[in-house]
């Protein structure tokens, strides 16, 4: 659910298909700076309904989804 | 006379703060400012916890006012520097290159007003929500590490999500930037290049005289493709940079290009390697003051321009 979240999110900001976005894509190859990681968080927790600190670099898009979804379990 | 709730909040007269320039603002420069009614700020850049105590130190015995420590959070002693603004009781930390949230709880456990600087919207919304007290929205007309939107448009998209005050940082040298920030919803601003030509600003005399003979087109931005762009004043090294980008040289190589060159612009004063870190506005910097004159006259200049803006409405 996590991972659907944040692909679709990415794939709007990239203007991409869904399916262009895997669990080893990094940010990098995405295009995606530090500064767009804190806006797809932002419109991450509009989706989830809940807040989210990333406090630890995520190169690639696992890395958000397993981050995103250890902290809901929290 | 300019007056904001920014003025309340810190204690200051007037609602000017003056930018942590790395090798640059150190506790002179930042007392000199903070006697003359702004906010000075020490710049901790990359320098080690000892420095920057030294350099609060220095500016505790020159000013009963409050002043600042802005902390680069790349620098590998972000952690010490953070601990030492605890320690020596700074009245203001501004944070620059990153996520401050790991340090939040301490700095505000010890009643230190945190004034994250922002590049964007989403870093706005973040940094409201961990509990800054105000944010600096710099825009990249600004020297040094810069982001992608220019003033005029990131100050107003910045007040629309937060209610906390707003400094506009990013091409102000003089009261009309001023004026006009406080239009575009700021209530204060931050001022970096116009300071170094302070008379108390410790720099190479060869860099001060570098800003006050700069134009308009003066400065050059380097380093995009590496992610953390950055201005300074066309030189023999900015110019060399420039063309590294786009030449087949690596990453790590341009990179290292860099390192060491802001101590031989401000300390050195060397023209071929150094480099001079400035704003676009250093083509509106062409006289050498004191300080205080500086902040004062910064307000008293937009005095009339904001007096007189009624003048536009019929």
């Amino acid at each position: 659910m996590v991972y659907e979240a944040i692909a679709k999110l990415i794939a709007e900001h990239n203007d991409c298909d869904v399916s262009e976005i895997t669990m080893d894509t990094t940010f990098q190859a995405l295009g995606i700076d530090s500064l767009d990681t804190v806006e797809l968080l932002m419109n991450l927790e509009d989706t989830i309904g809940r807040e989210i600190e990333l406090d630890q670099k995520v190169e690639t898009v696992g890395d958000l989804v397993r981050f995103v979804e250890a902290k809901c379990q929290e | 006379m300019i007056k904001s709730k920014l003025c309340e909040l810190l204690g200051i007269t007037y609602p000017v703060f003056q930018g942590g320039m790395a090798w640059i603002s150190d506790g002179h420069l930042a007392a000199a400012v903070s006697n003359g009614g702004g906010l000075g700020i020490i710049a901790a850049g990359n320098a080690p916890g000892a420095y920057v105590r030294e350099q609060i130190q220095i500016a505790a015995s020159l000013t009963k006012q409050p002043f600042g420590v802005n902390i680069m959070l790349l620098s590998p002693f972000a952690d010490e520097v953070a601990k030492v603004v605890v320690e020596e009781k700074v009245a203001v930390v501004t944070t620059g290159a990153g996520n401050p949230s790991k340090y939040m709880k301490d700095w505000k456990d010890a009643g230190i007003r945190v004034i994250p600087v922002v590049p964007s919207v989403a870093m706005a919304k973040l940094m409201t929500r961990l509990g800054a007290d105000a944010l600096i929205a710099e825009g990249g007309e600004s020297g040094g590490h810069i982001g992608e939107l220019s003033t005029m448009v990131l100050v107003p998209q910045v007040c629309d999500v937060t209610d906390l005050p707003v400094l506009a940082a990013g091409g102000i040298a003089d009261g009309r930037g001023v004026a006009a920030a406080l239009m575009l919803g700021a209530c204060g601003v931050q001022v970096g290049t116009r300071f170094l030509v302070a008379e108390e600003c410790n720099i190479h005399p060869n860099y001060k005289e570098k800003i006050l003979k700069a134009n308009d087109l003066a400065t050059i931005t380097t380093g995009k493709r590496l992610g953390h762009p950055v201005r300074s004043l066309k030189t023999p090294l900015s110019r060399s940079l420039f063309q590294a980008e786009y030449s087949d040289i690596s990453d790590e190589a341009l990179e290292e290009m860099g390192v060491g060159k802001l101590a031989l612009a401000a300390r050195d004063g060397d023209l071929q390697n150094g480099c001079f870190l400035a704003g676009q506005v250093a083509g509106m910097v062409n006289r050498a003051q004191p300080a205080a004159d500086i902040v004062r006259e910064l307000c008293e200049q937009a005095e009339p321009l904001l007096k007189g803006a009624s003048a536009w409405v019929k």
